[in-house]
């Protein structure tokens, strides 16, 4: 049971740190952005191609950082120039379009083969548990560090600033403040942040390929921080809490009631988060963790 | 002696609880635990709940028969959803918290690939229904405690080199959706067509979900090819053929048995599907494992079993491990069972086609379990070279022409 429960940590943990990205991106700034999953993918990526050429852990880890953040900056740009919904669009193309590079870029990534074998972390200590609990501590403290970094970036002035630009980007310029170089940091930021869990991700799972960075996986990220609270680094955790709940918990909720089919549980699973959305975006807009201060 | 209300519920409850308790306590000592994996949402769920239910069917049937080696199997099922990261947590879960000793029925090559470190972490078995090569070999299969129930994604593609040796063929070329598997089939084609000195004129692979292929089948006709190999699935393969159908070439076309199938034909009209060839592992149709299979689909599915060739896998997987289990004799372990597999499914053995007829069989003897999916005899990689059959369309039938041995 212990191991099961570090599984789902390891991967909850994962989605916190994509969560906190987003957060930064669409809860701070007001940066719809669609193609999170892209960023994830550029990362996973990386990091497995230089575990392979046999790269110490720190330093993949930064590259898979580094190249997630200078995958962010075209996007930054274009982001200039669209506001909401047609950057939505955008990013949402752009994801597709890291996919498909993945799939189409064979000496590469071994295309829809996928690359296999990555090494776990820590591959020193015994498999199974202790490794899996080194794996999500290291987790949890690269969490501690984003969150740590969020509420220093929430209260200092670049804060302010981000926030401004969300509620009314005329005003801040305006003011005199230009919102480009804010936009395209508050990408970069995001983005570094997702190849990071991209990463880990490659790490943990063992196997990639380009059919697991299918758009779905930004809108489960949207789901945890509409549910959590947008806006809010407590709403990202509780978000993400949330949604691991429900896409886990289903499958005891069978062990209670047999008489559910998977078939039928898998629709229910699907019915219920559906649902807890559509009450959350009626009775609680401001999601569980929501602002109550603010507007 | 002071007989209150709540003495008297308390000691009705424990009366109630201890067969409970005491039936869970017995069950534990012996009963063989088994997850089922399989891809019931996703992009795998036209097979899915078949092959769920079919490990279910087979366990209760070995159930029936008095358990294998004194014990019952007791079934987990899990849904992958076709995905690896939502198959890792359920196979973890199926280790962690359910304890199996075998997780059996995963498809797509992606999801064994990604559930297979666990396995062999916990040192259980994988039974899969991948096509994916490097499932058959280390890392992934180092401890050999995988087995593959499907023809790997090479053998398929030899089968099609064979078949275009015999009907005469001289240009082929190939269009392969791009997944594993799709481009599996053809380059396993390739591969065995300039083995045997030819050459194929074009290959071409297309992207999954789109409403044309015109511009793809242009690049293939200009070519001039004879035949084309596809690696295809149902709903690209449709919309291939009527593209094709419309441009009034006469090329033949050698179609993998998934896409290739009855529904395909009803699709294209049956002047388009004429002379088609559809290439297929043998479901061991006209065994007796087959028809208890078959009979065990059409009750819990209502069609008829020949629709889902991974039905009929996962039903040999459980059988095939029941028996090993029987032979190994009450309250083997997990390595002792290994050693066993490949002793009653492969040759040398009499012939069972069932479980109860296996477990008599055993008493007297060595066996050889004749699956529902195929002959199954599992070679060193713990993987099986089913024989293939090829089938032609004719006035709108799929009538099956010859066999393949490769």
């Amino acid at each position: 049971m212990e191991a099961y429960l570090v599984a789902i940590a390891i991967v909850a943990a994962i989605y916190v740190l994509l969560a906190l990205g987003l957060n930064l991106q669409y809860g701070l700034t007001g940066i719809i952005n669609f193609g999170h999953v892209g960023f994830f993918c550029v990362g996973a990526y990386t990091a497995a191609l230089l575990a392979e050429k046999g790269w110490p852990p720190l330093l993949s880890f930064s590259a898979a950082a580094a190249l997630a953040m200078l995958a962010a900056w075209p996007m930054g740009l274009i982001s200039l120039k669209l506001r909401e919904d047609y950057f939505a669009i955008v990013s949402l193309g752009f994801s597709e379009v890291v996919r498909l590079v993945v799939t189409s870029e064979k000496w590469l990534t071994s295309g829809v083969q996928g690359i296999t074998g990555i090494p776990k972390l820590f591959g020193g200590l015994a498999t199974g548990l202790p490794n899996s609990l080194a794996v999500l501590a290291v987790l949890v403290a690269v969490n501690l560090l984003a969150i740590a970094a969020m509420r220093r970036i929430v209260t200092s002035p670049f804060g302010r600033t981000i926030e401004a630009i969300r509620d009314n980007e005329e005003a801040v310029k305006a003011l005199g403040k230009d919102p480009a170089a804010f936009k395209i940091q508050v990408l970069m930021l995001g983005a570094a942040l997702a190849g990071v869990a991209g990463a880990f991700y490659a790490h943990y799972i063992g196997y990639i390929s380009p059919d697991q960075f299918i758009p779905l996986v930004t809108f489960q990220i949207w789901m945890a921080i509409i549910m959590g609270g947008v806006g809010r680094i407590s709403g990202a955790l509780a978000g993400t809490f949330i949604l691991m709940l429900f896409l886990e918990g289903s499958r005891f909720l069978r062990d209670i009631m047999p008489f559910i089919s998977e078939v039928e549980m898998a629709s229910v699973r699907l019915g219920v988060v559906g649902l807890a959305l559509v009450l959350f975006t009626l009775y609680r807009p401001t999601g569980l963790m929501g602002d109550f201060t603010r507007k | 002696m002071n007989l209150t209300r709540r003495t008297t519920l308390q000691s009705l409850a424990a009366a109630a609880l201890a067969p409970a308790l005491g039936g869970q306590a017995f069950a534990q000592g012996a009963t063989f635990r088994i997850g089922a994996l399989n891809p019931v949402t996703g992009a795998g769920s036209p097979y899915g709940s078949g092959m769920q239910k079919m490990i279910l069917a087979a366990a209760e049937m070995v159930n029936a028969a008095g358990g294998a080696g004194g014990r019952k199997f007791e079934v987990f099922a899990e849904d992958t959803q076709t995905t690896p990261q939502a198959a890792v947590l359920a196979a973890k879960k199926l280790i962690e918290v359910n304890k199996v000793q075998a997780v059996v029925g995963t498809w797509s090559s992606g999801i064994s690939l990604a559930v297979i470190p666990l396995t062999n972490d916990a040192n259980i078995f994988l039974m899969n229904t991948s096509g994916a090569p490097a499932l058959s070999v280390p890392p992934a299969n180092a401890k050999g405690l995988s087995y593959r129930f499907q023809a790997t994604n090479d053998r398929f593609g030899r089968a099609f080199a064979e078949l275009c040796e015999k009907e005469g063929f001289k240009r082929p070329a190939t269009m392969a959706f791009n997944n594993a598997s799709g481009i599996g089939n053809t380059e396993g084609f390739k591969k065995a067509w300039e083995k045997k000195g030819g050459k194929v004129v074009a290959n071409v692979v297309y992207e999954p979900n789109q409403t044309s292929y015109r511009a793809e089948l242009q690049k293939v006709l200009a070519e001039k090819p004879d035949v084309i190999v596809t690696g295809s699935y149902l709903g690209d393969t449709t919309i291939i053929l009527r593209e094709w159908f419309q441009t009034g070439e006469t090329t033949k076309w050698v179609i993998p048995a998934w896409a290739a199938n009855p529904q395909l034909v009803k699709a294209i009209g049956n002047e388009a599907a004429e002379g088609l060839f559809a290439v297929d592992s043998i479901s061991n149709e006209g065994s007796p494992a087959f028809s208890a299979y078959d009979a065990a689909y059409q009750k819990a599915m209502n069609q008829p079993g020949l629709s889902n060739v991974y039905a009929a896998m996962t039903w040999d997987m459980v059988v095939t491990l029941a028996l090993a289990m029987e032979a190994a004799g009450p309250n083997a372990d997990i390595a002792a069972i290994n050693k066993k597999i490949r002793e009653v499914a492969n040759p040398d053995g009499a012939k069972v086609s069932t479980f109860a007829e296996g477990k008599e069989a055993l008493k007297k003897g060595k066996i050889n379990y004749e699956g529902a999916s195929s002959v199954l005899d599992f070679d060193e990689f713990g993987d099986v070279t089913p024989d293939f059959s090829v089938s032609r369309v004719e006035k709108g039938e799929i009538k099956r022409k010859y066999l393949v041995k490769i």
